[in-house]
């Protein structure tokens, strides 16, 4: 009967009406804004920076065509194996840590307590602030000698050897993962909680009730039940680590030399010291290398997932 | 278990706490300090009231006009992302043809592309565009920027939703586009949140696109004002401390009010799908 | 239907909203007599952007028909390429290329005799491009670089000021044995520009003292091997990394030198810490805001690095000014420009400043170190800064001899060589 009385009235007003065509399918056409837009910012300007990583440009002069010269180049140049190097290990040393601190500060929120709510909001406060300003803090902190962490520990009667941590090519990589791990951290816990808090509570009480202890608990059930939020978490960390760039400015400035440079920061100083062409070539690299892991951690992640 | 309930927990979460917090008090204790206080000896970390490093810091870094700044650029393109974003992904969640699947993957894909290798020739389209030191510019390169993300957390929540709200509401006569606009939307609430409040805070964070696409010194915004401040009076902890919390503050405020409402989303958006 | 009504709205603000980003340039005012006109003045020198700012209000306040706004930009250089490529051009700017010389970018000032008559003529020799003969910039100031030493220490243990390497090693090792609490030299070698400095004075100085200011200008904007040796063995990079190699294993550096900052060092120095550092005359200022009372300040040119050369200091141009061919207000912008070579203004700037002024009708008691750094002048040979290739900064150079300091390289040749090659690529990437 309804089906009836609803066909009437559209067939008496079938006048095509420009506006009844629109309202009835504007529908099919929502993306298109979103498209348009992120045509124009985006993908045309990535187009023409694809194109322009084919050539000479230089900022200044007319950009001259050298096919893939500048990718050879790159295989060639030392610096940028240096910062290939630097931004993999970077990568390589917060994701993992991200997510262990982010899984374990998860598991440890996870109950009903007073004041949850703003634990979770001050592990996650860090995140909040830009990294460039969390970087200048840190180097208060960090400093040599005049350091807070170095005032504090004088004061305290016991002093740490070699506290030019900034000036040693290698603890200065660590200490830069360890702060941006810290400042990150809330945001991988965050969707691991969310994760954790989508398993309903009979799954735990079965496996109770089946006699696992915490920990069988927690490495048979909870954890490949979190595949989908590690996944998440992993890509967001893969791509945010590979691109760092303010981080290591505002605490190293990439030094002492470039022992601290990553490829973002090459980049941007290839860019201005009229090497634009080329800084554009590296930015292709730098897509391929944060693209293979992406898709590596997917297909791993694909093979072992379920849903409850 | 008890045990570990009652004492471990407290602990490790008093450490957990404190430790996210040592660099804001450290922060908060160089602001509201003059000058002279020597922090290299001693254990004296009780902050004192200081106030004039923010005046002297906020009339040095025009701080009040960044912020302004900053209000409309990240106001205008959380806008811009919700409204573009939830379209987008009611499309593609709802009516899956190769057009809307093709965009989604393509966002996805671009998820991935360091932001670098668009600047200089979309600084070269801006230019042509007259785009430079304008807000719509900013604020559309902004939201194209957080359009892929975005997009797939609406899509997600947007596919967990059964489609019973929006043909009930087809059925009392509305379009599937209106459908959307007054029956899907408002249910979107967390998700707008968490849109709202991720993007919301990479906007007014950015200064890998302000650096570029800003430069006129009365169109600047916070990240730029301080970074600014920040080269200028490089050695005056003080004062560099004073600016970051100006900058900083209401990021923070609007984070702490609003941080259930975040929390639900990322929830739904980032984990149902 | 309410629904129609909404979708149609919704619908008009989507496409309205995507259209909006399409084209609408700004409207342009119509050039009204009326209305100010604007100029921007754009610089990288931190030390005067208050100074030059109250400049400015009181310009402003005497020509209501003109507004100056000052830009400072610590990265100036690089900045500045950002404005060129973008078309926000400034009228006036205190950072000056040689390529956008080549280009064009710059009015010729050659003609300004109102101002070149007042100014000494070393400076103009400066100021004048080698490749067309003529001037695209005027400096008001000169600066002057070398080592700023404690003179009560110097006395305390009976040393002079080094003219060769050996004495200079001699004082160092003095100082670190008999006063073991105060760092002999002092290096802030977080900041490369500083580093930098080094490199152009001490290392380049080899080569500027050998052919004079205008020929190596040339030798460099050429790349001329014979002249500039860069990689050769006892050349001057070598030396210059054997050098500095040298102090840091005998300990006459600080420990942190690469983590050390522009004002620890200032602080050091001020206050007695460290015995000598290298710095130009800009630094004055920084110095007595940390210290007022230390004024037993002695300044001394750089020793040579390689034997049989002469000790060098820098005596430069300071504080240049360019107008822009791009600028659509020029005749304004040379009002400013006339507005700051007035001379009670230099007087002001140059006291402010603390450093000397280039124009001849300027009497400013610029600074407590007038006598010392006129004496210097006369001991040690005057060199310029360096025209090196745009793609190889001070920075950058400065960044190599942190890896230099933090090990990265084997021998200080193997340093000499890595320098070379990245001269020669950022001068090939800009001379096609």
């Amino acid at each position: 009967m309804a089906i009836v009385k609803y066909s009437i009235p559209k067939l008496k007003r079938k006048k095509i009406n420009l506006l009844n065509f629109l309202s009835l399918n504007l529908h099919k056409f929502m993306a298109v804004p979103a498209l348009i837009l992120f045509s124009v910012f985006f993908i045309y300007p990535l187009l023409n920076g694809i194109g322009l990583s084919l050539t000479d440009y230089n900022g200044i002069s007319k950009p001259n065509f050298v096919g893939i010269k500048n990718f050879i180049d790159f295989f060639k140049d030392d610096r940028a194996r240096n910062d290939v190097v630097n931004t993999v290990f970077f990568a390589l040393a917060c994701a993992p840590l991200l997510n262990i601190f982010g899984l374990i500060y998860a598991l440890i929120l996870d109950r009903e307590f007073k004041g949850k709510s703003l634990v979770r909001a001050v592990v996650y406060l860090p995140a909040v602030i830009s990294p460039l300003i969390m970087g200048y803090i840190w180097y208060f902190i960090l400093q040599p000698d005049k350091g807070f962490l170095f005032s504090i520990t004088k004061a305290l009667g016991f002093t740490i050897s070699n506290s030019n941590w900034l000036a040693d090519r290698y603890m200065s990589l660590w200490v830069l993962v360890l702060v941006n791990v810290w400042q990150y951290v809330g945001m991988t816990m965050i969707i691991y909680l969310a994760g954790l808090q989508s398993i309903p509570v009979e799954v735990n009480e079965a496996s109770k009730i089946d006699g696992a202890g915490y920990f069988q608990n927690l490495w048979y059930i909870t954890l490949p039940l979190m595949i989908h939020p590690m996944k998440i978490n992993i890509i967001t960390n893969i791509i945010g680590s590979l691109s760092v760039f303010e981080i290591i400015v505002a605490l190293t400035d990439g030094g002492p030399g470039y022992s601290t440079e990553s490829l973002s920061i090459y980049i941007m100083r290839m860019c201005y010291g009229s090497f634009t062409g080329y800084s554009t070539a590296i930015a292709v690299i730098l897509f391929f290398i944060i693209l293979i892991p992406v898709l590596i951690s997917f297909k791993i992640m694909k093979a072992r997932e379920f849903e409850v | 278990m008890n045990f570990i309930n009652k004492f471990c927990r407290p602990i490790v979460l008093s450490i957990i706490t404190l430790l996210s917090l040592i660099p804001f008090y450290i922060l908060l204790l160089l602001a509201f300090s003059p000058a002279s206080r020597n922090f290299s000896n001693g254990l004296n970390l009780m902050p004192q009231l200081y106030f004039n490093n923010f005046i002297e810091a906020w009339n040095k870094s025009q701080i009040g006009l960044a912020i302004f700044n900053s209000l409309v650029i990240t106001i205008g393109a959380v806008v811009v992302i919700v409204i573009f974003a939830s379209s987008a992904g009611y499309a593609i969640a709802r009516f899956k043809n190769k057009v809307n699947i093709a965009i989604f993957n393509i966002l996805l894909v671009c998820m991935m592309i360091p932001g670098i290798i668009n600047t200089v020739p979309l600084y070269a389209l801006m230019n042509k565009i007259g785009g430079i030191n304008t807000y719509w510019a900013m604020i559309l390169v902004c939201s194209c920027n957080a359009l892929p993300f975005s997009v797939f957390l609406y899509t997600s929540f947007i596919r967990s939703m059964s489609k019973e709200i929006e043909e009930a509401a087809i059925i009392d006569g509305c379009t599937k586009f209106s459908a959307f606009w007054r029956v899907t939307f408002p249910l979107l609430k967390p998700v707008t949140s968490a849109v709202v409040i991720i993007n919301g805070l990479g906007v007014w964070n950015n200064y890998a696109q302000a650096v570029f696409f800003i430069q006129s010194q009365s169109m600047r915004t916070i990240p730029l004002a301080i970074s600014m401040f920040f080269q200028q009076y490089g050695a005056k902890w003080n004062l560099m401390a004073a600016s970051a919390v100006i900058g900083v503050a209401p990021a923070i405020i609007t984070f702490v009010v609003f941080q259930k409402y975040f929390i639900k989303g990322i929830t739904a958006g980032g984990v149902k799908g | 239907m309410k629904c129609k009504k909404l979708s149609l709205l919704i619908t008009a603000l989507l496409i309205g909203s995507t259209f909006a980003g399409c084209g609408t340039k700004p409207v342009a005012t119509p050039a009204v007599k009326k209305d100010p006109v604007k100029i921007s003045f754009f610089t990288g020198k931190v030390e005067t952007v208050d100074l030059v700012n109250d400049m400015i209000k009181q310009f402003n306040a005497e020509n209501p028909g003109i507004i100056v706004e000052q830009e400072f930009q610590k990265d100036a250089s690089n900045v500045i390429k950002v404005k060129f490529a973008s078309g926000a051009i400034p009228d006036i700017t205190t950072v000056v290329s040689q390529d956008y010389v080549d280009q064009g970018k710059y009015v010729d000032l050659s003609n300004e005799s109102a101002w070149w008559s007042r100014v000494q003529p070393s400076i103009k020799e400066m100021c004048t491009d080698v490749k067309t003969g003529k001037q695209y910039e005027i400096a008001s100031n000169m600066t002057m670089a070398g080592l700023y030493y404690n003179k009560k220490i110097f006395s305390d243990l009976g040393l002079k000021e080094a003219k060769t390497w050996d004495e200079f090693n001699n004082n160092l090792m003095t100082i670190k044995d008999k006063k073991p609490e105060v760092i002999p030299m002092f290096v802030g070698g977080k900041e490369p520009w500083m580093l930098g400095h080094l490199v152009e004075f001490m290392a380049h100085g080899v080569i500027k003292q050998k052919y004079g200011a205008t020929e190596t200008k040339k030798a460099m904007l050429a790349n001329d091997d014979s002249k500039l040796q860069f990689a050769a063995e006892g050349g001057p990079m070598d030396t210059f990394a054997k050098k500095i190699l040298e102090l840091k294993d005998a300990g006459l550096l600080n420990k942190d030198f690469l983590t050390a900052t522009y004002d620890n060092q200032l602080e050091a120095f001020a206050t007695g810490k460290a015995a000598i550092i290298s710095q130009g005359m800009w630094a004055l200022s920084g110095i007595s805001d940390k210290n007022k009372d230390f004024k037993d300040i002695g300044f001394s040119p750089y020793p040579s690095i390689v034997d049989g050369t002469k000790p060098v200091i820098l005596s430069a141009e300071d504080s240049v000014y360019a107008i822009t061919t791009a600028s659509t207000h020029k005749v304004e912008a040379k009002k400013f420009l006339d507005f700051m070579f007035k001379a009670e203004n230099l007087k002001k700037y140059s006291e402010a400043t603390k450093s000397p002024s280039a124009f001849i009708d300027v009497k400013a008691d610029w600074g407590i170190l007038k006598d010392e750094v006129t004496k210097a002048l006369t001991n040690g040979v005057n060199i310029g800064f360096t025209s090196g290739p745009s793609g190889f900064s001070g920075d950058d150079a400065g960044r190599m001899i942190q890896e230099l300091y933090a090990g990265k390289y084997k021998t200080s040749l193997d340093f000499a060589k890595a320098y070379k090659a990245t001269w020669d690529k950022a001068w090939s990437a800009t001379n096609k």
